[in-house]
């Protein structure tokens, strides 16, 4: 007799049916003998070592997408893997029932979402917005359109981001401005943050500091290592609240021309003062900064700090030697 | 070929996510309609049919471990196959939505992040409640990945609210503009749509001055407000382009040599189809500019990674305006 094969999210979908179903939970030989899609390739008394592969990997899968797939030892033979059953507890899988979104909020959830259309988060922020839609509220038709877009650009992100997922070690070069070669880096990845723009990694190094590094310094592949250490807490906030300190602790202090381009564009910019030529700024990096005022060319001269005016004239000569 | 396979999960993880998204919401339509549920979700009609097709066959193995009748979920077959109707008769093991997955909220959160700037994010109490909200409906640890847009919130937000008053009463816009050419121009405005890549943010409009559609950089407008004069133009009516930046046959091409790492923060300006050929440790490629105005101000916040090659005057410029700048420290 042909059998038509099973299609993947029928089984998937029919082992968390039967796996939210039960209070006792499965043992993995009832799974694979009776679940729809296990079931018909399940050999009793046979090899069934390809079919327990296959359970592994929907295991993973579902987990991906939130779902509490727990395990339970049996009483009398903690340890055994035979009889170790499965399950998925219900009040841990369903949305707590006072979660819920307003029209207005449901419709800034969808931006939220529409924010990651490109790279490793779109698939997330997609099946989010699935789950959102499961409520049955309808969003808001927003006054105006909008198109909000992160772009992952950085070919260090995927990576990086895998890695903190898979909580492991990663080593990758990285060039530090002024520095003729790149160091060799082996960190704990702990968190990425964008911030102005630009995505950091926070990661802890060998001797127990935590460190940012900018993805855009980082050259040629990341390689993963060996299983890191757990290291809980929230490292998002704390490289923000740090980089925050630096930006509000770093002033530059600058000769604008009055009505450019760049005396338009400082006054646009969070925390500067523009006051007829002269310009007080923020940052957190002295080589961004460098680079952009480098950019703004006769509009801008730095008074201080003078490590910021001397990367500014150096870059300038050099722009000015190539072009000449 | 080798690949092929592992596309695969994801492609079922969707459609996983998707079944146990939509079972809920039909158990709490009594009745609704292939094209009501399609709209919803915002998936083809049929995508609705093959998940509803799918669900009403499925259900638990039972006691007898034979996926008996009433184990199995059921529909009214005729109301789904006459009138294009989904009503489920008979349900198991789900009642309610899905948890979030710690990444799923973790996207949303650093999405809502992002876009702190916006009016109707404005309320600072409501955001951090919907944040909590979110943390509440996800299982596992939160995901360590996130933005933080406090640069924008505080330099674009009055803007942004300025734009949003503007089309809640119909009216133009007129603001101070900042062209790419380095001109100041008084412009009344439609506004139409706004758009953001990173950090920045742009106004798509109707210029009345241009008569035509425009992209407005928000950190280039000045001295913004709201005027009397009714809109003429609304978004439903006008099709905007699909990039926020049209080229025009007046845009002057300018050969480079460029470094291989920061070719991503020239992509915007490399034209689709571009050459580009390896001369050692550069790339030589092609960039479109409207104006040296433009060009001066990015080759030289490069500094090291790009060189203009041609043509001759282009290479003036650069060094003109890097010059200029350093007899200012001079002096």
């Amino acid at each position: 007799m042909a059998q038509v094969p099973v299609p993947v999210e029928e089984r998937l979908f029919s082992l968390v049916l039967a796996l939210l179903a039960t209070e006792t939970g499965l043992t993995k030989s009832e799974i694979l003998s009776t679940v729809q899609g296990y079931r018909q390739r399940f050999s009793k008394g046979g090899d069934n070592a390809n079919l327990e592969r296959q359970f592994e990997r929907d295991k993973d899968d579902i987990r991906d997408l939130g779902v509490p797939l727990e395990t339970l030892d049996s009483p009398g033979e903690i340890g055994n893997n035979q009889t170790l059953r499965y399950r998925i507890p219900k009040g841990a899988y369903e949305l707590p029932r006072d979660v819920v979104f307003t029209p207005d909020e449901t419709a800034l959830l969808g931006l939220a979402a529409m924010v990651w259309r490109e790279g490793s988060l779109s698939g997330e922020s997609r099946r989010a917005l699935l789950k959102l839609r499961s409520l049955g509220v309808t969003a808001d038709e927003p006054v105006i359109g909008y198109a909000p877009r992160v772009r992952l650009r950085d070919p260090a992100f995927e990576p990086l981001d895998a890695a903190i997922q898979k909580q492991v070690r990663v080593r990758f070069s990285y060039l530090k401005p002024g520095e003729e070669r790149a160091t060799d880096r082996d960190v704990i990845p702990l968190a990425l943050v964008q911030y102005q723009g630009r995505w950091h990694l926070s990661a802890e190094e060998a001797d127990g500091d935590t460190k940012l590094f900018l993805l855009r310094r980082i050259v040629g592949p990341i390689t993963t290592g060996k299983a890191a250490p757990d290291r809980p807490g929230d490292h998002m906030a704390a490289a923000v609240a740090g980089l925050e300190q630096v930006w509000e602790r770093q002033v530059a202090e600058l000769e604008v021309e009055p009505g450019s381009d760049t005396a338009t564009r400082l006054a646009n910019r969070r925390g500067a003062v523009v006051n007829g030529d002269h310009a007080t700024v923020h940052f957190v990096d002295v080589n961004i900064l460098a680079d952009e005022l480098a950019g703004a060319g006769p509009e801008v001269r730095v008074i201080s700090p003078s490590d910021l005016r001397e990367a500014v004239v150096s870059r300038l000569k050099k722009v000015a030697a190539d072009h000449g | 070929m080798a690949n092929a396979p592992k596309a695969q999960p994801l492609q079922a993880r969707d459609k996983l996510a998707f079944l146990l998204s939509l079972v809920p919401y039909l158990v709490d339509h009594d009745r609704v309609t292939v094209a009501e549920a399609a709209e919803h979700f915002k998936v083809p009609a049929d995508q609705i049919r093959d998940a509803v097709n799918l669900i009403a066959v499925s259900g638990l193995p039972g006691d007898t471990a034979a996926y008996q009748h009433d184990d199995l979920f059921d529909i009214d077959w005729d109301a789904f196959e006459n009138d294009d109707e989904i009503v489920l008769t008979n349900r198991v093991a789900i009642d309610d939505s899905p948890r979030f997955s710690a990444r799923e909220a973790a996207a949303l959160i650093a999405g809502l992040q992002y876009l702190s700037a916006l009016p109707e994010n404005a309320d600072r109490a409501s955001i951090s409640s919907l944040m909590g909200k979110l943390s509440r409906g996800t299982s596992g640890e939160p995901a360590q990945v996130g933005v933080e847009a406090l640069d924008t919130r505080e330099s674009v937000a009055p803007t942004l609210a300025l734009i949003r008053d503007s089309v809640e009463k119909g009216v133009q816009l007129e603001l101070d503009y900042l062209s790419s050419r380095g001109d100041f121009e008084r412009r009344r405005v439609d506004a139409l749509r706004v758009e953001s890549i990173d950090a920045d943010w742009y106004l798509r409009g109707w210029c009345h001055l241009r008569e035509a559609v425009r992209t407005f950089r928000l950190d280039r407008i000045s001295n913004a407000e709201i005027t009397d004069t009714p809109i003429e133009h609304r978004a439903a009516d006008v099709k905007l382009p699909e990039t926020l930046f049209e080229g025009s046959p007046d845009d002057l091409e300018v050969v480079i040599d460029v470094a291989p790492s920061a070719m991503t923060l020239l992509a915007d300006y490399i034209p689709d189809g571009a050459r580009t050929d390896d001369r050692g440790d550069r790339i030589r490629t092609t960039v479109r500019v409207s104006h040296y105005h433009g060009l001066k101000r990015l080759i030289a916040s490069m500094p090291g990674v790009v060189t203009v090659v041609a043509p001759p005057e282009a290479r003036v410029a650069v060094a003109e305006w890097a010059a200029e700048a350093v007899a200012r420290y001079d002096a």
